[in-house]
C-alpha cells in the first residue's frame, strides 16, 4: 500500500498517474472516487488529463518507467469516504483496513486537512482528528507515504 | 533561472525570496513587482512593512495587481525579478471584475504573463502561498480560486528550475530533490 498526501488542488492524482502508472496500464487501473466499493466496471476517472499539459513549448515529464504490473486499485479522495463514513456514524478505520488488508498493492490519495485553525464545529473538529489518525495508522502500515506539493512528491517514507 | 518558492502566512518566505533574489541578481536591475491591491489600513501596514524590509537593498518596485506581462515593458532588459505573490495575483485576476472570471482563464492568463515576464527577467523568483491545507469546505467561487491557484502552483513547479518550501523561516528544497527524497518507481517500493 501506498499513501499519497498533500493540500487540496495540489495534483495528487496528476501525480500518481505519472509516477505509478504506464501509459498502457491506465485502461486497466480503477480508481474510486471517495468510496471503497470496487464494482466489476469501475471505469478510471484520469480526470486530471487535461491538467497534464504543461506551458507553451515544454514537454511533460514522461512517466518513470515501470515494467512490473502495476497498483490493483486507486482511491483517490479518501477523506471524502472518511467523512461520510463519520456522518452514518460508521467506522472509516476499520474499512479502510478491511481495503488495504485485500488489496495490499493499492495507492491511497488524502487531502492534508488539518493544517489550519481548529474549527468550532464539533464535526468538522471530529472529522480533522479521525482522518489525522487514520493517516498515521495508515502511514505506519504504507510501504510508501508521499508528500506532494506543487505537484511535486516528496518521499517521506 | 525560475525559481518558485512557497510558503504558509508568515512563514518567512519574503524575507527567503529576498535574499535569494539579492544573492542571485549579480550587477542587474532589480524588480519587485507587487501584486497586492491596498484595499484598508491592515494591507497598508502589510505593504509599509515590505517596503521597510527592502529599503537599500536597491529595488524598484512595480505595482502590478493584474496583468503581469504589462509589468515587463517597464523593466530593462536584463533584469533581476522578485514578484510577490501568486496568491494575490490570482485573486485579483478572478474577482477585480463585476463578475468571477472562470477558473481556467485566469490560469492561461497568469501563465501566459509569466512567460512574458521570462523573457526578460533572470532570476525570476516567484512567491506563492501555501492556502491548501485547512480542510474546509469553501463556497464554490473559493474553491475556484484555490483551485486555480494550485494549478497555477503546480504548473510553474514543472517549469521552474527550483522550488523551496519556507518552513519557520527554514527554506526546504523540493526541486530539484535529493535522491533518496524521490519517488522511487513501484517495482523499488514493493521491494
Amino acid at each position: 500500500m501506498i499513501l499519497i498526501i498533500g493540500g487540496f488542488a495540489q495534483g495528487k492524482l496528476h501525480y500518481v498517474e505519472q509516477h505509478y502508472v504506464q501509459r498502457e496500464d491506465r485502461q486497466e487501473v480503477p480508481v474510486l472516487d471517495g468510496t471503497l466499493r470496487l464494482a466489476s466496471d469501475s471505469k478510471i476517472t484520469w480526470a486530471t488529463e487535461s491538467a497534464v499539459e504543461t506551458m507553451p513549448g515544454k514537454q511533460t515529464e514522461q512517466p518513470t518507467g515501470r515494467q512490473t504490473a502495476g497498483p490493483q486499485v486507486i482511491v483517490n479522495h479518501l477523506h471524502r469516504y472518511i467523512r461520510e463514513q463519520l456522518r452514518q456514524g460508521t467506522d472509516p478505520e476499520a474499512m479502510i483496513a478491511n481495503f488495504y488488508k485485500e488489496y495490499p498493492d493499492c495507492i491511497l490519495i488524502c487531502d492534508e486537512i488539518g493544517n489550519g485553525i481548529v474549527p468550532m464545529e464539533a464535526e468538522e473538529r471530529t472529522y480533522r482528528e479521525c482522518t489525522g489518525r487514520i493517516l498515521e495508522g495508515l502511514a505506519a502500515q504504507a510501504d510508501e507515504v508521499v508528500r506532494v506539493v506543487c505537484g511535486i512528491g516528496q518521499k517521506i517514507k | 533561472m525560475m525559481i518558485l518558492i512557497l510558503g504558509g502566512s508568515g512563514s518567512g518566505k519574503s524575507a527567503y525570496a529576498e535574499d535569494y533574489l539579492l544573492r542571485t541578481a549579480g550587477d542587474k536591475k532589480k524588480y519587485y513587482i507587487a501584486t497586492m491591491q491596498i484595499w484598508d489600513e491592515e494591507m497598508q501596514a502589510k505593504v509599509d512593512r515590505h517596503h521597510r524590509l527592502r529599503q537599500g537593498k536597491g529595488f524598484t518596485t512595480i505595482e502590478q495587481p493584474t496583468a503581469l506581462e504589462q509589468a515587463a515593458s517597464q523593466m530593462e532588459p536584463e533584469a533581476a525579478v522578485l514578484l510577490e505573490c501568486m496568491s494575490n495575483l490570482a485573486a485579483n485576476e478572478m474577482f477585480s471584475r463585476e463578475q468571477p472570471v472562470d477558473r481556467e482563464t485566469v490560469i492561461a492568463k497568469i501563465l501566459q504573463g509569466i512567460e512574458v515576464l521570462r523573457k526578460r527577467a533572470d532570476p525570476l523568483v516567484i512567491v506563492t502561498n501555501n492556502v491548501f491545507e485547512d480542510g474546509i469546505a469553501y463556497d464554490s467561487a473559493t474553491i475556484e480560486y484555490i483551485e486555480a491557484l494550485g494549478r497555477v502552483n503546480e504548473r510553474l513547479a514543472v517549469e521552474a528550475d527550483e522550488v523551496v518550501e519556507v518552513v519557520a523561516g527554514i527554506p526546504q528544497r523540493i526541486k530539484p530533490g535529493s535522491p533518496g527524497a524521490k519517488a522511487q518507481n513501484w517495482q523499488d517500493s514493493r521491494g
